[in-house]
């Protein structure tokens, strides 16, 4: 509160961020996160007596195996939706890849240390993604990455034992369990820490961001903003053009991955199936 | 009635303990009970049953005969050796006045269904454990076959039970004679009758004694990997055969164990698929793990498996830990997966609080802080 009114009135100028369908898929991201971990910890920690009130609160284990199936869905889904939408970002609207890792974000983290040890007095001038959001960015990919692959390992297991040796089925649950705590604990202390502890920068749910933080955060482009150099979407011609590529490339991409992502969650039907029990 | 003549019994086993003087059945004068005492009744009785070659003819056409075998008798339970003293025939038989009244019960099942009926007057708190028993329920739903009392510890010559321990396997394997079949050959079958091992379970170690319940419902299922764990956890008992105690923890922590497990803290009367140790070991056949017949061994472990996952291909069944914990020679892909995280979610969370902390102490304690703070205050003194 005493902050903003010792804030001159240009920092708390709003700078538009995030698009709504950019906005809308980090909503979905949080929902099928939060699912897949309350669904998931408990099963992790099934013999914690919090973790079995938590299944008993769901339904009961079977329940909570079916939600955590659902959200892996939701999420793979988002995960398809995100690489139509990066690859019309990237090759339609021809905008630069803000993400990809650059040698300037090592040097960023090592002057961010500085100025926070009192080593230096400048603060690094980042661009539109800093080190930090694009650690979390690819810890994101590479966790999703791990996590789908050890998922349908555990989803289908007799199916990846005709490829694969049994003992991959158990080494899959390790690693699906550990990947999924070191997300969630990521969550907490990364992420958490850098929107609401450290400034509180909701921008991904209002799609604004403060001059302020923009200022510290993103000063390279806030600079950009300012003097009219941002990326420009194609001329219409040219958009066109590369709309008649990207869209029947994005509709045979979605019908071939919406068809793998069906075909993995009914590949197999063992691990799920109720087989009367033997006495 | 009944009293006054327990009251006679009493008093006549004391004055005999007193005077040193042993019951020694079916002589005359156990003592001055005025001509109706027990001896003198029971002496009535021995007059035509000991060494009788007569016969009972039931309503049905069936005949046993009456002889009564005074010596099995005497070094019965219920013989010399009570401590309160030896029954009287009445005191199972009734009064039973003579000539006795011919052909009464239909079948001799009758009949002992009726005399097994005695037993409650003394054993009421066995009585009562059985009383929902299966075999009690069954004995309600009309099979008369079913056990009670008298069928498993005999009638004129009851033993102390379980002495041998495998007489208490051999009688359940009287009637259950399939069940007993696979039992014999077990690994603990096996060491019962032919080592007289004082610690493999008997059919009642599992199945209890009186109140034996339903071994085929969900509950019982479900908690039967406790039962296992009773004996299978226990460290002082398992280190004298060399035998893991952490099966019970290694089949908690995966899959089947896990579920199981959950369902029987918060639906135990559930019908659960997943397996329980007797789906994977077998029930009453159980074979150590190293024989040829068992069905965990690796070679027969897979067809196993395929009683629940009919699909499953040869690798299928390496995938289930074998209740080892992964170790760089039993299983190193989870070893070092596990490993690589150990290090990994350290390295990383550490990684990030290296980063965190510097940043939180300049934003919130640091000097340019506290000089913003200060300066607040002066605007709040201005106002």
């Amino acid at each position: 509160m005493s902050t903003e009114k010792s804030t001159p009135e240009s920092d708390r100028k709003m700078i538009f961020r995030f698009r709504w369908p950019e906005r809308i898929e980090h909503i979905i991201l949080l929902i099928s996160f939060i699912g897949l971990a309350s669904t998931g910890l408990p099963q992790k920690f099934a013999q914690n007596h919090l973790a079995e009130s938590m299944i008993a609160l769901l339904g009961g284990i079977e329940t909570v195996r079916i939600i955590h199936r659902v959200f892996a869905t939701v999420l793979m889904a988002t995960g398809i939706y995100h690489g139509g939408s990066i690859t019309y970002k990237l090759f339609v609207l021809g905008q630069p890849p803000y993400m990809l890792p650059r040698f300037s974000d090592f040097t960023d983290l090592i002057k961010t240390m500085a100025f926070n040890l009192g080593l230096s007095k400048k603060h690094p001038r980042m661009g539109r993604f800093n080190f930090g959001e694009k650690l979390e960015y690819w810890a994101v990919i590479w966790g999703m990455g791990v996590m789908i692959l050890t998922g349908f390992m555990l989803w289908n297991p007799i199916a990846t034992t005709r490829f694969l040796p049994g003992e991959a089925i158990p080494a899959a649950k390790t690693a699906h369990g550990n990947e999924a705590l070191l997300a969630v604990l990521a969550i907490i202390i990364w992420h958490m820490y850098n929107v609401l502890v450290a400034r509180r920068n909701l921008s991904i749910f209002s799609g604004k961001i403060s001059r302020e933080i923009m200022e510290e955060e993103h000063a390279l482009e806030l600079e950009a903003i300012e003097q009219g150099e941002t990326p420009q979407p194609p001329p219409p011609d040219i958009y066109r053009k590369r709309m008649k590529r990207f869209v029947p490339f994005a509709i045979f991409m979605t019908i071939l991955l919406l068809a793998g992502l069906i075909w993995f969650v009914t590949f197999e039907q063992t691990a799920i199936t109720t087989i009367p029990p033997i006495y | 009635m009944r009293l006054r003549w327990w009251g006679l019994v009493g008093f006549v086993v004391a004055a005999m303990v007193l005077l040193g003087v042993q019951p020694i059945r079916a002589q005359d004068g156990g003592g001055d009970d005025g001509g109706e005492g027990k001896d003198s009744f029971d002496q009535r009785c021995l007059d035509c049953h000991d060494g009788s070659d007569a016969t009972l003819v039931f309503g049905n056409g069936e005949k046993r005969s009456v002889d009564f075998d005074l010596d099995a008798f005497n070094i019965s339970v219920h013989g010399s050796s009570n401590p309160s003293g030896y029954l009287s025939c009445y005191d199972c038989h009734g009064e039973h006045p003579f000539p006795h009244e011919s052909g009464p019960y239909a079948t001799p099942r009758d009949l002992r269904l009726e005399l097994n009926a005695r037993c409650e007057g003394c054993h009421s708190y066995q009585a009562e454990l059985g009383s929902d028993s299966v075999h009690a329920v069954a004995m309600a739903a009309g099979n008369t076959n079913a056990a009670v009392c008298v069928d498993c510890h005999g009638y004129h010559d009851v033993h102390k039970p379980g002495v041998p321990r495998a007489e208490i396997s051999l009688t359940c394997g009287t009637c259950h004679t399939d069940i007993f079949a696979e039992y014999k050959d077990s690994v603990h079958g096996s060491a019962l009758l032919q080592e007289s091992n004082p610690d493999v379970p008997t059919c009642i170690n599992c199945h209890g004694v009186h109140n034996i319940s339903d071994p085929t419902t969900d509950l019982f299922r479900i908690r039967s990997p406790e039962l296992c764990a009773g004996c299978h956890a226990n460290k002082e008992l398992m280190n004298k055969y060399g035998i893991s105690t952490n099966v019970f923890n290694s089949y908690v922590s995966d899959f089947h164990g896990t579920t199981v497990t959950l369902f029987e803290q918060q639906d135990p009367n559930a019908e659960v698929n997943k397996a329980v140790c007797y789906d994977c070991h077998g029930v009453h056949n159980i074979r150590a793990p190293d024989d040829p017949e068992s069905t965990v061994l690796q070679q027969n472990l897979i067809a196993t498996c395929r009683r629940c996952h009919p699909d499953a291909t040869t690798n299928f069944s390496t995938a289930w830990l074998s209740h080892y914990e992964p170790s760089p020679d039993k299983y190193p892909l989870v070893y070092y997966v596990n490993l690589f995280y150990k290090v990994f979610i350290p390295g990383i969370l550490g990684f990030f609080l290296i980063v965190i902390i510097p940043d939180a102490f300049r934003r919130f304690w640091g000097p340019s802080h506290k000089e913003g703070e200060e300066q607040e205050e002066e605007i709040v003194d201005v106002d």
